[in-house]
């Protein structure tokens, strides 16, 4: 039932609110959400604490945009890809980073981010600090571009490539990989006693994280039409998506995409009220809130949300 | 000539070595007596920093006098962090631990982002600002000279204290087992809060320190701390010897291969070289297990 | 040939000798109690077989497969399973999930792992708890849940490390009973354990380590006859408790 509502909700949403700014907010918090949903499968489902994905997101990007300049290569093939790039690298980080535990995997994760950031940053062909261009093609589905005030397009397909990651997690919650995934978080020695490969299981989520955060990247790059390392390849968005997959309710289905209504809702409310200072106030409650929330409420909103209904009965 | 050069980064590599293994130290004090890794230790060094850059704008009060000052601010803050925060999750999964002192680290530095805007600021003549040594023809800046010479004299100081003193083994009896040192009749609660207060007044010394020669932002905290982080995990989780060790390490390290590499590397190169010591050695570079 | 053989098994830790040229074997069908005081390297060789350790020298055959250098997984898909010492349940998952984690390693798919799941559950008496957060278990549960989720995996020799150890005298005796029924399965067993009491009644054989060394091996009754397991083990202890 609940589903139902919430999908009807999101199909309906751009044409109840057909001003760009309102859609624009849409299109935020899907592609929030999906990097969230995406973060959640490591972070959450599996609990390996990985603070460095902001370089599938920034493959994602910089591979389906750097495709297009030079090349002239489709974005969706460039997303593609992006996608198979993302998978490379999170084999070859996941491969060097697997045997470490805790804090030296969460280390390593933000070292590799910070070496690839450093690489773009000082590579001119790539772009360097300065950044890329997205060249403008014709307004069509099929070139990924779609000019005007007009959002919707845009939020359709990131609501659709949500959806579909959506619905992986669903799938994947119940099958095989979901229970050994949550068995390694829960105790690794133990599933290990049950015949869990942890190496193997925790390279499996953390290519099907890098896909959907490298899809997320495209987007992200087909949108703003422009990207740069500030942007698409630094701690911070590596952390923003985390921290709504912890808002939300870490290793849940829903939760990820609460967290990123919640913080992306804070974030535009405190912009529009407090004006031209308010990045560094909508980030300042994002520190409190996560504060609070790890301390008293580490289930997040779903664990709210479940004490709540457990109220009511 | 090229010689020169390289001794030059050798010294300046060995001098910044030793701020780091002070920043570092700090953080390994408090994971191994309170068994939390601080996220916001960059952050509160950051705030070191601009409590020593105020001190000298509002007051004149140079960087070297107001010392005692950043020091003791940053013990309160410690003390308060540990008190109102991380006291709380002492028990909770390491993931719930992370997650709050990140939250922290985002929440100060978006704070000092708020009230002191982004931009970065210098303090100008301050004592040992523009001395320097000529060592052939190698110089040495005074301020990096005052500030290694302060870091190691506060290693030295935590380490008589945790080696030598009363207080010290009941620190690290903690440090070992709280229920059995509480069972010894140690009052782990101070321990803990102590822990905190040493561990942060380490980068309110090297915050005060570095603003003889280091402009402050609020950013600053991400590069040193991270680099703190690394260096922790080099000397081996909760090792105070072995964080000193590798933040001198670190320090060479990031200078000679900026030297070689290019300076826009120079904090890439320590990454890289944390992933390939984890690698082969997922215990870190000087930990035991 | 016997199910499982451990040849001149030596294992160290830096200077420690822990195992020190132990043979042993566990024939099919059997359950084997592995004995000796604190620090006989009961747990070191139990967690060789398991493949937690490398051991330096030595080889371990089941089922005539060499297993020496197998990880845990490796053992576990070989058909050893185990149970740990301190519990390790998957706290945040219920009673249910942390048997269907067991039972997919040999399910072809998700009904079939929860089929064999409720089963297991119904065979150790778990099912009525079956919803349960791991963690809301009383230790013997917690203990039985081991049990529950190893058996799951469908293992041709089950490994018990101090099944009974924390348990009541009540608890024991369905812990023990549950063994038996696990027994009559056709499941081998071999047990770690602690209080010689318990294991005496239920082992076909027993195994006596000290200092890291095999000094022992029989029925129970010759073995705890044997005057040099009298002085290393029972000795003080068993005439002190008694």
């Amino acid at each position: 039932m609940l589903p139902v509502a919430a999908a009807v909700i999101a199909l309906a949403y751009p044409k109840v609110f057909s001003l760009p700014y309102p859609q624009h907010v849409g299109v935020l918090i899907c592609m929030n959400a999906l990097m969230a949903v995406a973060w959640n499968i490591t972070g959450g489902y599996t609990g390996q604490v990985a603070l460095g994905n902001t370089v599938f997101f920034g493959i994602g990007a910089y591979t389906s945009s750097l495709l297009l300049r030079d090349f002239g290569v489709n974005p969706w093939i460039g997303m593609l890809a992006g996608t198979i790039l993302s998978m490379i690298a999170a084999v070859v980080l996941g491969y060097t980073t697997f045997r470490l535990r805790g804090y030296y995997f969460t280390i390593a994760c933000i070292a590799m981010a910070e070496i690839v950031s450093a690489i773009v940053v000082n590579t001119r062909r790539l772009g360097g600090a300065v950044g890329v261009t997205i060249p403008i093609r014709d307004a069509s589905l099929l070139n990924f571009q779609f000019h005007g005030t007009n959002k919707a397009p845009y939020y359709y397909t990131i609501l659709t490539f949500l959806a579909v990651a959506l619905f992986v997690v669903y799938r994947v919650e119940r099958s095989k990989l979901g229970y050994y995934f949550r068995a390694i978080r829960e105790d690794e020695d133990g599933a290990r006693a049950l015949g869990v490969n942890p190496a193997r299981y925790k390279l499996i989520a953390f290519m099907l994280s890098a896909l959907f955060t490298s899809v997320a990247g495209t987007f992200y790059a087909q949108y703003v039409m422009f990207i740069d390392p500030a942007s698409v390849l630094a701690q911070p968005v590596s952390v923003s998506m985390c921290l709504m997959a912890v808002l939300g309710g870490l290793g849940t289905l829903w939760g990820p995409v609460l967290g990123a209504m919640a913080l992306i809702g804070i974030s535009e409310a405190t912009r529009v009220t407090l004006g031209g200072t308010g990045q560094a106030v909508d980030l300042m409650i994002y520190g409190l809130l996560v504060i609070v929330f790890a301390v008293f409420q580490p289930t997040g909103l779903m664990g709210m949300l479940g004490k709540l209904k457990a109220r009511k009965e | 000539m090229t010689f020169e050069i390289l001794a030059q980064a050798v010294i300046n590599g060995l001098l910044m070595g030793f701020v780091f293994a002070l920043v570092a130290v700090g953080l390994s004090l408090i994971l191994g007596v309170a068994q939390i890794i601080n996220f916001a230790h960059g952050e509160f060094l950051m705030l070191g920093m601009y409590t020593a850059f105020w001190m000298w704008a509002l007051f004149g009060l140079d960087p070297l006098v107001s010392l005692p000052i950043s020091i003791g601010v940053l013990a309160l803050l410690g003390v308060c962090v540990y008190k109102l925060i991380t006291k709380r999750i002492l028990d909770a999964p390491r993931l719930t631990q992370i997650f709050a002192t990140f939250g922290l680290s985002i929440f100060l530095r978006s704070l000092a982002q708020f009230l002191w805007t982004p931009n970065s600021r210098m303090i100008q003549n301050s004592w040992v600002g523009d001395l320097r040594v000529a060592l052939g023809g190698v110089y040495i800046g005074a301020p990096q000279l005052v500030a290694a010479a302060g870091a190691i004299l506060a290693f030295g100081v935590i380490h008589w204290l945790v080696e030598k003193t009363e207080v010290g083994r009941a620190m690290m009896a903690t440090a070992e087992d709280r229920d059995a040192a509480a069972l010894m009749g140690i009052n782990t609660e101070q321990m803990y809060t102590l822990a905190w207060a040493v561990g942060s007044a380490c980068v309110g010394l090297a915050g005060g320190l570095l603003t003889t020669f280091y402009s402050v932002e609020p950013n600053i905290g991400l590069v040193f701390g991270t680099t703190a982080s690394v260096v922790i995990a080099l000397g081996g989780f909760g090792s105070i010897k072995g964080a000193f060790a590798a933040g001198i390490i670190v320090g060479l390290i990031q200078v000679v291969g900026g030297f070689l590499i290019g300076p826009a590397f120079k904090f890439a190169v320590v990454l890289t070289v944390y992933l390939v010591v984890v690698a082969v050695r997922p215990q870190g570079l000087l930990g035991k297990y | 040939m016997a199910l499982l053989e451990v040849t001149n098994l030596t294992k160290r830790f830096g200077g420690l000798v822990a195992n020190d040229d132990v043979t042993m074997s566990v024939n099919e069908g059997e359950i084997v109690g592995l004995i000796g005081p604190n620090g006989a390297g009961k747990t070191t060789l139990f967690n060789s077989i398991a493949g937690v350790y490398n051991p330096e020298q030595g080889k371990i055959l089941f089922r005539g497969e060499d297993i020496t250098r197998y990880n845990p997984e490796q053992a576990c898909q070989a058909g050893i399973a185990r149970t740990f010492q301190i519990v390790r349940v998957f706290k945040g998952m219920t009673v249910l999930d942390n048997v269907m984690v067991g039972s997919y390693l040999r399910s072809q798919s998700d009904a079939d792992a929860r089929e064999r799941a409720l089963e297991v559950l119904k065979f150790t008496g778990l099912y009525p708890k079956k919803d349960y957060l791991a963690s809301a278990l009383t230790i013997a549960d917690k203990k039985r849940l081991e049990m529950a989720r190893a058996l799951a995996t469908r293992p041709t020799l089950l490994m018990l490390d101090e099944a009974m150890a924390g348990l009541n005298p009540t608890e024991c005796q369905a812990a023990v009973d549950c063994i038996r029924a696990i027994s009559r399965e056709g499941i081998t067993i071999l047990m770690v354990e602690h209080v010689m009491e318990v294991i005496m009644p239920i082992s076909d054989r027993i195994v006596v380590l000290n200092s890291g060394k095999k000094i022992a091996e029989g029925e129970p009754k010759a073995v705890s006859a044997d005057p040099e397991v009298i002085k290393a083990y029972l000795g003080g202890k068993y005439v002190a408790r008694s």
